[in-house]
């Protein structure tokens, strides 16, 4: 193997590994914390930031030798391990077990377990080039990029559709470290380094033995969980049993979802909606089916019970472990709720949600007025409608205020009455028919007994409880939408306001830096850093779309996201080709006006027709998308010189684009003004690359 | 001491990540304290340039030039012109310390008595409920943090004057009140104040309280109380201070001032798993209110659910908290009940000499009722609380 193959092999090999090890690292903060809109958006955001910043302290060095790439890369085989480990065994040092931390706190764990892996990873792409510079046989900006980018893509590939159905987190990072290992060793094995070669295989079997000796990776989630009885790692996060004692419960993603005895939302959640029917034949129940639902269900004798849950894992670990009673007659349906809302034939009379806050894009669509429209077509006749919020019992903060009118006046728009009942958590039922308050004795009636609803509803649910929520919701509220989801900036604020905190001060952070590196930036590389932008933001504007009208499949959305990446490997080799700097100029235009006519046509798409598209053209229109993005690169790395060393300073643009669209667009863009708002921002932002190329 | 393995395991991924990655172990030296302390601080320049309608002066606060020092309770917030105390509902104004909680209640309610919990004080009977905001502790899986932990002013509130919430219990024909949901030690004027004109219109004062007050305030206040319920949180001073920022010692103290001065009191611990659910540590607690408070005083053992802050603990086991109960009777304590586990027989009164059930409690709804003027009415023994009004 020749140098330039070993430094090829090099960048692809990194990319395969920094890929897996990205998306191993966000599902592991997603198990750690918060899983929502912005503590995804923020894990990325930081990843992108500070792998930017390590390219960028490649940019003044002008020589390094081959054994130092080695070595660094044999660094960043090994650190994947060692990061996630940090952020299992850290996260209980850093702060109180059982703590949810809040956003800043979150913020800072992130930087401080991810910076040392992301500035290796990020300063070792240009150190290939700068190495390949030293031994004689440069390797072209556009040629690293398109290696780097081939990697991703293989990365991406191998992620989405193999590791995560078949290897936990620390087999994974030992399947996708390997490549790199031998080739770092093959790299440092030359004669007279024999010696060297003992010392660095201490660390790597160190390495092997952590992450492949079977127990050890469920005894490091033992500090979180306690005793693991079942570990699971679906594509849609971790599911994880535990035992306390003769109680068992079951997680996801680090949330305990439902532990033995816990009556009190099962019942309210089922009899607050059911009592109110005269005859109950059949309920499709959304998620939450854990426990005494399903038992509760049945004492109303419904002929057929569809319990949908997208996660197979929580209805297979919750069937072996007790937790889904055996035997129980419901029809376990693992798919996307709302995509089984618009395909089932079927009417039920009732269809129950059982769901998490819509903190994220994936769940705000249940709470939106079309998947009410939804509901109410699989509904029969007067049949009912419900769903629960988190409250305070006590007191009705002026945020939960907004929060239920916007879903009021969303259920209003399909149903003639809603009714609130202020339990443990806001349940709000809808109907065309008759709404019941008086629900001990509704179930009376009806021969159905009860351990918590019977004897505790008049004490907690009083008439005066249920008169002031009620009244408090203000009837002019606007209607939550899957392209306008004003209820996630509610719960949004309301996660801030959990903790005291503000997004502002890191927000006026966030654009002071980003001002100060404008200023700074080549105009080249503001058109790169713009494309950055803007590939993240349709990536996200699509991906959301998409699921309003396919539903959130791991597969589908994966492989969407795999579009995303597919397209800039052929776009950068294509841009790599020389065509002189005029023809170049021409061409940088040209793909800036198909980035535009791309956002143009989305936005008309949103804005105007809205038709749902077949997967193919959303599959078609992501590769085309980076196709554009990935020519810009070597087109724009040409037009400043090779001679420049562009590389660390195109790949921080780049990077740093893309950091800021993920983030501006997952938590401010969308939520406070929409997806068309949104199109029209990454437009803008294209125009004033376009103009500031022009004014060149 | 011996080290878990859980200990163990971090200790040795602590090394690790020390040395591969120093940057991640050097990331959060401070938080590596066993011992974190989430005690509130105080707001500085954060009150308002002059009190407002809902204001008024504090009570128990001296003063040094214009700095004055709060000694409602243990606390004692040191405030400079302008701050705002820990509990976020007391201002220095120019030099004199103010409650912006007097008359604004923010939570206005009829609930069951037995929701407080108070299962010996009025069985079966309704209380008037009203809160105003504050907090003095920080607790991470406080119920009602909306109102706790935020400033008068950030809240939506109800103009009730103290002569206006006996006005209203009594239209409502409710005997007692209680002063409850946020935290009514840092509501003291306003509490006080209620008290003394309930008392004088017959009606019965509660407090629900965390029991973190300073003699002087709870000594007064306890001429006007006729029951209180007071949250034990755990019988650890680092719980206290990991999980509420506050300490053991004042509310220990609290409880014996309460018994000393006859107010009816029962007792409330959360069993949060991994910090307040260890029998040695509860049989420790029992100990105490036996020796302190005497056999007879009730304790709550109440079932944690995720809440606020604390989300990422399970729900405590039915069986912990049945054994924490046995663990309770056998240190010698009378009257031991479970809650927040709907239908539990450990809710119900049993009486300790002929063991024959006196209460049933389904819920809020009453169930058989065998006590006759205080005793059991099998037995005869006399069963402590207060029955009738
Ligand atoms: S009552 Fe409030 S102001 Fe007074 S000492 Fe306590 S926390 Fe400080």
């Amino acid at each position: 193997m020749n140098s330039r193959e070993y430094q090829a092999l090099a960048l692809v090999f990194l990319g395969v590994s920094s890929v897996t090890t990205q998306l191993l690292t966000i599902r592991e903060f997603l198990s750690q914390f918060h899983g929502n809109e912005i503590t995804v958006s923020l894990s990325i955001f930081t990843w992108l930031l500070l792998t930017g910043l390590g390219s960028l302290i490649a940019k003044p060095m002008r020589r390094a030798s081959p054994g130092l790439l080695s070595l660094l890369l044999l660094l960043a085989a090994l650190m994947p391990l060692t990061q996630i480990a940090s952020i299992r065994f850290l996260r209980g040092i850093a702060f109180v077990h059982g703590l949810s931390p809040g956003f800043y706190p979150v913020f800072l764990f992130i930087i401080a377990t991810t910076a040392p892996y992301c500035l290796l990873s990020g300063f070792i792409i240009p150190l290939v080039q700068i190495v390949s510079r030293s031994t004689g046989s440069l390797l072209e900006s556009g040629t690293v990029y398109s290696l780097d980018s081939a990697g991703d893509i293989a990365g991406g590939l191998l992620f989405s559709f193999i590791i995560v159905y078949l290897l936990t987190p620390f087999k994974a990072v030992a399947a996708t470290s390997t490549p790199l290992i031998v080739l770092a060793v093959k790299g440092l094995t030359r004669p007279g380094r024999v010696k060297f070669l003992i010392l660095f295989m201490i660390p790597i079997l160190g390495f092997y033995l952590f992450s492949l000796w079977p127990k050890l990776e469920t005894e490091t989630l033992m500090g979180q969980y306690g005793e693991v009885l079942s570990y699971g790692e679906s594509p849609y996060g971790r599911i994880i049993v535990t035992r306390e004692g003769d109680q068992k419960s079951i997680w996801g993603s680090g949330v305990p979802l439902y532990s033995d005895r816990e009556v009190v939302n099962s019942e309210e959640k089922i009899h607050y909606a059911l009592s109110q029917l005269d005859r109950v034949e059949s309920v499709l129940l959304v998620s939450g089916g854990l426990g005494e639902t399903l038992e509760e269900v049945f004492k109303y004798k419904p002929a057929s019970v569809d319990y949908v849950e997208l996660d197979p894992f929580v209805t297979g670990l919750g069937t072996d472990h007790g937790l889904i009673r055996k035997g129980s007659s419901a029809n376990i349906i693992n798919t996307d709720g709302r995509r089984h809302l618009k395909e089932t034939e079927h009417r039920y009379d009732a269809v129950i949600f059982d769901l998490p806050e819509p903190d994220s894009f994936q769940l705000n669509r249940f709470y939106t007025s079309e998947c009410m429209a939804l509901v109410k077509k699989s509904l029969r006749g007067k049949g009912i409608f419900a769903m629960s919020v988190d409250y305070s019992p006590n007191y009705i903060s002026r945020l939960e205020r907004q929060k239920l009118s916007i879903l009021v006046s969303t259920m209003k728009t399909h149903f003639d009455n809603v009714l609130i009942l202020p339990g443990e958590k806001a349940y709000l039922l809808a109907r065309d028919g008759e709404l019941h308050e008086d629900i001990p004795s509704r179930i009376s009636i009806k021969g159905i007994s009860s351990s918590y609803v019977s004897a505790f509803f008049y004490g907690n649910v009083t008439g005066e409880r249920i008169q002031a929520v009620n009244q408090a919701i203000d009837s002019v509220a606007p209607i939550n939408r899957d392209f306008s989801p004003g209820l996630m900036r509610i719960v949004f604020a309301d996660w801030f306001a959990r903790y005291g905190s503000s997004p502002y001060i890191f927000l006026f952070v966030v654009l002071g830096l980003v001002t100060v590196y404008l200023i700074f930036l080549r105009r080249e590389e503001y058109l790169l850093f713009s494309t950055g932008f803007v590939i993240m933001g349709a990536e996200m504007l699509v991906v959301f779309s998409f699921q309003v009208i396919y539903g959130y499949l791991y597969v589908q959305i994966g492989a969407i996201v795999t579009a995303f990446l597919a397209g800039l490997l052929p776009g950068a080799l294509l841009g790599k080709s020389s065509w002189g700097r005029l023809a170049s100029h021409k061409k940088l235009f040209i793909s800036e006006a198909i980035l535009m006519a791309l956002l143009v046509l989305f936005l008309v798409w949103i804005g105007v027709y809205r038709i749902d598209l077949p997967p193919a053209v959303f599959l078609a229109y992501c590769v085309v998308f980076s196709g554009v993005c990935g020519f810009q690169f070597p087109v724009v790395a040409y037009l400043i010189g090779e001679d420049k060393g562009p590389l660390a300073g195109c790949l921080a643009a780049d990077l740093w684009g893309a950091a800021l669209g993920t983030l501006a667009t997952g938590t401010v863009l969308i939520p406070l003004w929409g997806m068309e708002i949104s199109a029209i921002v990454l437009i803008t932002l294209k125009i004033s690359s376009i103009i500031l190329k022009a004014l060149k | 001491m011996e080290m878990t393995r859980i200990e163990f395991l971090r200790t040795v991924g602590l090394g690790i990540s020390a040395l591969i990655m120093p940057g991640q172990a050097l990331a959060f030296p401070g938080l590596a304290d066993p011992e974190k302390d989430i005690r509130g601080t105080v707001f500085r320049n954060d009150a308002p340039a002059r009190p407002w309608k809902w204001s008024t002066e504090g009570a128990y606060y001296s003063t040094s030039g214009k700095l004055v020092q709060c000694g409602i309770c243990p606390n004692r917030c040191l405030l400079k012109p302008g701050d705002r105390s820990v509990c976020r509902s007391r201002v220095n104004v120019d030099g004199r310390l103010y409650s912006l909680a007097y008359g604004n209640a923010c939570s206005v309610h009829t609930d069951p008595v037995e929701k407080k919990p108070l299962f010996h004080f009025l069985p079966g009977s309704l209380i008037f409920s009203i809160a105003s905001t504050g907090c003095n502790l920080r607790c991470l899986n406080c119920q009602n943090w909306e109102i706790s932990q935020k400033k008068p002013d950030e809240v939506d509130h109800i103009e009730l004057f103290p002569p206006d919430i006996v006005a209203e219990a009594r239209k409502r024909k409710i005997p007692s009140i209680a002063y409850t949901y946020a935290e009514p030690v840092t509501f003291y004027e306003y509490t006080r104040d209620t008290s003394l004109i309930a008392r004088e219109e017959g009606l019965l004062n509660v407090l629900v309280s965390n029991g973190y007050i300073n003699e002087g305030p709870l000594r007064e206040l306890c001429a006007v109380l006729d029951g209180a319920n007071i949250n034990l949180k755990s019988f650890s001073d680092r719980t206290y201070r990991t999980l509420n920022g506050g300490t053991l010692d004042p509310v220990l103290n609290t409880l014996r001032i309460l018994a000393r001065e006859g107010v009816w009191f029962e007792i409330t611990t959360l069993v949060v798993p991994a910090y307040v659910d260890s029998p040695e540590m509860i049989k420790e607690m029992c100990g105490w209110i036996v020796r302190e408070l005497g056999p007879d005083r009730p304790l709550h053992l109440l079932r944690f659910f995720p809440r606020y802050r604390l989300t990422r603990l399970p729900a405590t086991p039915v069986e912990t908290l049945e054994k924490l109960r046995e663990t309770a009777m056998k240190e010698g304590v009378n009257h031991v009940y479970i809650g927040n586990v709907a239908g539990h027989p450990g809710a119900n009164t049993y009486c300790p000499g002929c063991r024959k059930l006196l209460v049933e409690r389904k819920g809020y709804l009453k169930g058989e009722f065998h006590i006759n003027k205080g005793r059991c009415g099998f037995c005869g023994r006399q069963i402590p609380g207060r029955w009738v009004v």
